[in-house]
């Protein structure tokens, strides 16, 4: 909210300038976001007298008019439809600067020569267009400087007010939180009550459906209203803070509420129907015509005022066309009230509309407000739209409306909470200084004041003060959190363990940064499309996804089953970039899979409504890169090795089966992987040409995911074995295996016959192609045979080679390469 | 040939056949200080340039500067033929950089920041929580005190999924959801992924990631609160650093504070890394409401806690200079390799 420091002085004075008044209110809990200066200044604008008005020769609608600014007789074009001779204007001369930036000069306009400008009030800042040029008092001497009479300076700060706080949001109540702040002196609005000269009756009668709804209204009446602009100390304060001016009405009313913080209404009397306003819900009405021109619709939970006609305001929201204050209007019947904050907001949330009313009544107005800010207007209109004030009021309230109790306060639980060893003496003149007041524990002792040791009441406009620990607040605020101690006795500090998962979580990326791969955090949204570039089946459980129901970007709504296009999305943008492949990029991030949430405990009745949010690991490697083995896709063997050596760091019992389980996988290069008691856990695999293409990559990509959360969070238990330090026997294998025998096939055997010794088995050569019958595969594999118990001789390897490479011919038919 | 120039001619041969003969390394060096030392005759010429005829000293100054440029080379060129042959077999470039044996990862800096916040509370005896991405709207919002329908929702633009089930909005609910399942003292801290239905900008992203941090026990105060924020600033940003509890408001704390610290740019003056205002703000805090111990079960006035809420991307913007929140979040490889070093 903008605050103007021009205004603020109405009612404090405060030491140092703008910037130490933004640190006092900042360190108070209200955030300055913003500081500039206002200022009006019009250089180059003077009062100027319309001598003679002649027709434009080429234009029907421009007037060429002889203006006299006190020096001499210029001659200006003009195109409002009010210019008329004998009338003093502002005229920008040439040279002068419009506060939009327009510079004048002298310009030829339809082909006859204009000196400069005569302005309308929109164009100097001075608020809008009142049917075309400004027209100044006959008095006005020409020459005299536009800034002598509307030039203004102020300097305005912007306020971040928080929900708590509607007692700041207005200037009265601003001055009053810089008074209690610093100690300085507080001066009130200066209450006005109209003499009760006659006995001239309201006429109205204002009938409330509901107190829950509106627990107060009055009604004022203002006759022989003079419609004009408001003074100009209200036009400039107003502009100041960013209020366009509109008429002396209903500027009165919105600077009675920028300053006291109550919002007010003014109805024209003359188009009201009947005598009598009711507060009611809006019922059977269905449309409202606000002041906007714009048609609403209603349901039964907005409240409005209505007269015999029906609806002629939103309560606290918006007023109506209908009754609209305007240049026929002569009585003014003024709305002060206090409407339900629920109320106020729940109307003003489905209208999809905040005004400065909705916004104040839906923090709670201040109960004693209501009259004193109606006075307050009504003297206003008196002194500057020439009305009578009608002593006679409407005032209806709610005579059930409990004030709230006097809330106890134990000095021992605000240093409990502070850590401070505060003395009750000083609580209290800190809580006094915020109008707070102490009620004697004698007159309260019929009330729970259990061990309190003093009883604080709390004034209408603090209503967010509710509680003991709100007032522990506000003497934690008063008094400085610099004046905390600093350094309080160390609370004994508590050794804890990590959990498994994010042991497991530290490992896996450790190990991956590595060994070469990137990490990325992508978003948890992903778009309907996604799912069909995918290629998920009709029935695949993925398809189902929560999705957020007003985002306010369209597209990607749905929350994420699978991490698969975030990943694709991220690496098209990095494969676009010219950089190094392959890339090898990791994430670990949630997916939501609605329906899948076991128990939880304890459990409350919506929980069933969570969706499981299992975190995976995903890894991939994309772009083409050298291929070891020999003649294979190297980013298919090097994601399903770097989950296997995962594993093992993890002590995961990993196992890659083959077999095509996902529509967007290569056919015949996937993998299920599954963990020895938990099932399967994970995929590994390339990804199908056509769906990367789908993503926008022409690169492949090869990728493996396993779900963490369903693995064992258990780090391995490492056991120490004993290992010989007996030399060890090397012999390779070189085989032809014929088209359908398995590498996993081959090892068993191996295995199986290679006897006790035999350590250790690996791939070091994979050939197809020149050299190599068509049907078949070249092998390299190097068996390292060591025991135990001695040196093992050749012959005995050699032993064991030979019954290796009998069975291996006989089982599959595999013959050692020459 | 002027008698210069026949002094030149011979002081050149003379020259290149000592530097030609120089067998070693100490050979050479004697030979450059014996031609071009000090006390060497070409010096000794070059300083008697200036006594010479007007007429000459520029063709015999010239003429010396380019026999003592080309001594110079030779004297090299010598010196790499000597090095050369006095390499072993199967000498290398040792100037050829380093190969790794697999190329850099990185991991990504939010989450480099979120743990190593995680490390820092950790090591102060709080243990790691984790709370679902979708929650409840009854523990995102009415458990924490947020009153239905009350203004106070508004400044946290939420994304529904139905009316009961939203993403959270802050970190905030875990603690509810702990308390409700441990009893105090506890010390907990729960880092994760949140969301806002804003529009992006260089400051602001709709997801982003924040630190919870709540301590509960029978007297902790809110200047135990303060105690472990320094000590935390000390740890992360370096020890020195002067930070403020500025007032503010939170439903579900009371007091309610935001945590400022001295801005490290400006040194306090003021600067465009601050918004001239000589701090940063870090984080939100307060002691924990009533209202939220009893959502959790507890008897009014058992305990008393502090809770804090920090946004990693913020913190993480503050320590590495990133001027733009969607760098994290485009996951550039060529920004993301930046933090290779980070951990
Ligand atoms: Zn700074």
């Amino acid at each position: 909210m903008k605050i103007s420091l021009d205004w603020l002085r109405d009612f404090v004075t405060w030491e140092g300038d703008a910037e130490s008044l933004a640190s006092l209110l900042t360190m108070a809990g209200i955030n300055v976001e913003g500081r500039e200066e206002f200022t009006i200044a019009l250089p180059g604008v003077v009062v100027a007298h319309v001598r003679e008005t002649a027709r434009h020769p080429q234009a029907d609608k421009l007037t060429l008019c002889q203006v006299w600014d006190g020096e001499q007789t210029l001659s200006v074009v003009c195109g409002a439809p009010n210019v008329r001779a004998d009338q003093k204007v502002l005229l920008a001369r040439p040279g002068a600067v419009l506060p939009g930036g327009a510079k004048i000069k002298v310009s030829r306009i339809r082909g006859v020569e204009s000196q400069g400008m005569i302005c309308s009030a929109r164009e100097l800042g001075l608020g809008g267009d009142e049917g075309g040029i400004m027209e100044l008092p006959a008095a006005a001497p020409p020459g005299t400087a536009a800034d002598a009479l509307y030039g203004f300076r102020d300097q305005i700060l912007d306020l971040e007010i928080t929900p708590n706080r509607p007692d700041l949001l207005g200037h009265f109540g601003v001055a009053r939180e810089i008074a209690a702040l610093t100690g300085a002196m507080l001066t009130a609005p200066a209450l006005w009550t109209p003499p009760k000269t006659s006995s001239e009756r309201l006429e109205w009668s204002v009938e409330i459906e509901s107190f829950a709804d509106c627990p107060r209204y009055t009604a004022h009446l203002a006759r022989g209203v003079k419609l004009g602009p408001a003074p100009d100390f209200m036009r400039n304060r107003l502009l100041a803070v960013g209020q366009r001016p509109i008429n002396n009405v209903v500027d009165i009313t919105n600077y009675v509420m920028l300053e006291l913080g109550q919002p007010l209404h003014a109805f024209d009397r003359g188009k009201l129907s009947g005598t009598r306003l009711v507060v009611r819900r809006a019922g059977q009405e269905r449309e409202f015509t606000a002041l906007d021109g714009q048609t609403r619709h209603l349901d039964d939970d907005h409240l409005i005022i209505a007269d015999s006609a029906g609806a002629v305001a939103l309560a606290g929201i918006v007023g109506g066309s209908r009754s609209e204050v305007d240049a026929s209007t002569q009585e003014v019947l003024l709305e002060s009230a206090f409407f339900d904050p629920l109320v106020v907001r729940r109307g003003a949330r489905k209208l999809g509309l905040v005004t400065d009313s909705s916004y104040r009544f839906e923090r709670e107005a201040d109960w004693n407000m209501v009259e004193k800010a109606a006075w307050r207007a009504l003297h206003l209109l008196q002194q500057h739209a020439g009305a009578r004030i009608v002593p006679d009021r409407v005032d209806r309230q709610n005579p059930d409306r409990e004030s709230l109790p006097p809330i106890p306060l134990r000095i021992a639980q605000v240093n409990r909470l502070l850590g401070t060893e505060i003395e009750t003496t000083e609580a209290v003149q800190l809580l006094q200084a915020l109008d707070l007041t102490v009620v004697p524990l004698g007159q309260a002792r019929n009330r729970k004041s259990g061990s309190a040791n003093v009883m604080i009441e709390v004034p209408s406009f603090r209503r967010d003060l509710r509680a003991e620990v709100d007032l522990v607040e506000e003497i934690a605020r008063l008094r400085g959190f610099d004046r905390l101690p600093t350094d309080p006795a160390a609370r004994g500090a508590r050794a804890v363990a990590p959990r498994a998962l994010d042991k497991v979580r530290r490992r896996v990326r450790a190990h991956l940064s590595a060994v070469g791969y990137s990490e990325i955090v992508t978003s948890s949204f992903l778009a309907r499309e996604d799912l069909e570039r995918l290629g998920l089946a009709d029935g695949d459980a993925r398809r189902n996804c929560l999705s957020v129901r007003n985002a306010r970007l369209e597209g990607e709504t749905l929350l994420r089953t699978t991490l698969l296009p975030s990943l694709l999305r991220i690496l098209r943008h990095n494969l676009n970039a010219d950089l190094d492949c392959p890339l090898r990029l990791f994430q670990l991030n949630r997916v939501f899979w609605p329906g899948a949430r076991g128990a939880v405990e304890p459990s409350r009745p919506q929980e069933d409504q969570l969706p499981a949010e299992p975190l995976f690991l995903q890894l991939a490697v994309a772009g083409r890169t050298e291929s070891t083995p020999a003649g294979l896709p190297a980013g298919l063997w090097e994601v399903k090795g770097v989950v296997e050596t995962l594993g093992g760091l993890i002590g995961w019992s990993l196992e890659a089966r083959p077999g095509d389980s996902e529509p967007y996988g290569a056919l015949g290069r996937q993998w299920r992987l599954e963990e020895a008691g938990s099932g399967p856990v994970g995929w590994a695999g390339e990804l199908d040409g056509a769906v990367l293409a789908g993503f926008g990559i022409e690169a492949p990509v090869c990728v493996a995911e396993v779900d963490l959360t369903s693995l064992p969070a258990v780090l391995p238990s490492l056991a120490v074995r004993p290992f010989s330090r007996f030399p060890a026997v090397k012999r390779d294998l070189s085989l032809l295996v014929p088209d359908g025998v398995t590498f996993a096939e081959l090892a068993a055997v191996i295995r199986e016959r290679g006897g006790d010794c035999l350590e250790s088995l690996e791939l070091f050569d994979y050939y197809r192609g020149k050299g190599i019958p068509a049907g078949a595969a070249a092998l390299g594999i190097r068996l390292k045979f060591r025991s135990a118990k001695g040196n093992l001789k050749g012959t005995t390897v050699d032993k064991s080679l030979a019954l290796v490479t009998e069975e291996l011919a006989a089982r599959f038919g595999a013959q050692l390469r020459a | 040939m002027s008698v210069m120039d026949e002094q030149i001619a011979r002081l050149r041969a003379a020259a290149e056949a000592r530097i030609g003969a120089a067998a070693d390394g100490a050979t050479l060096e004697a030979a450059r200080v014996a031609l071009l030392g000090r006390r060497s005759e070409l010096t000794q010429l070059l300083r008697g340039v200036k006594d010479l005829p007007e007429a000459e000293r520029r063709v015999a100054g010239d003429a010396l500067n380019r026999l003592k440029t080309d001594l110079a080379a030779g004297l090299a060129e010598r010196e790499r033929g000597l090095a050369l042959a006095a390499r072993p077999a199967g000498a290398v470039d040792l100037t050829l950089p380093g190969a790794p044996p697999v190329p850099l990862g990185s991991l990504h800096p939010l989450l480099v920041v979120l743990e190593e916040i995680c490390d820092i509370f950790h090591s102060m005896g709080f243990t790691r929580e984790e709370g679902p991405d979708v929650e409840l709207d009854y523990y995102n919002f009415t458990a924490l005190n947020f009153p239905d329908d009350h203004p106070a929702r508004d400044s946290q633009d939420t994304f529904y999924v139905s009316d009961a089930v939203c993403l959270r909005t802050q970190t905030s609910p875990a603690q509810v959801r702990v308390m409700e399942r441990r009893t105090p003292p506890l010390s907990c801290i729960v880092p994760g992924r949140v969301y806002r239905n804003e529009a992006t900008d260089a400051s602001h992203a709709s997801e982003f990631f924040q630190i919870e941090g709540f301590s509960v026990d029978r007297d902790v105060s809110l200047a135990d609160l303060r105690a472990t924020v320094q000590q935390f600033v000390d740890v992360f940003f370096g020890a020195g650093r002067k930070i403020r509890f500025r007032p503010h408001y939170f439903p579900f704390t009371e007091p309610s504070v935001e945590v400022d610290m001295a801005c490290a740019s400006c040194g306090g003056s003021g600067c465009a890394v601050c918004g001239r205002t000589g701090w940063l703000e870090i984080m939100g805090a307060g002691m924990i409401h009533p209202n939220v111990f009893a959502a959790a079960g507890y008897a009014p006035d058992a305990y008393t806690g502090y809770a804090f809420g920090l946004g990693i991307d913020r913190i993480a913007m503050l320590r590495w200079g990133v001027d733009d929140i969607r760098l994290f979040y485009e996951n550039d490889l060529r920004f993301l390799h930046q933090f290779r070093g980070a951990w």
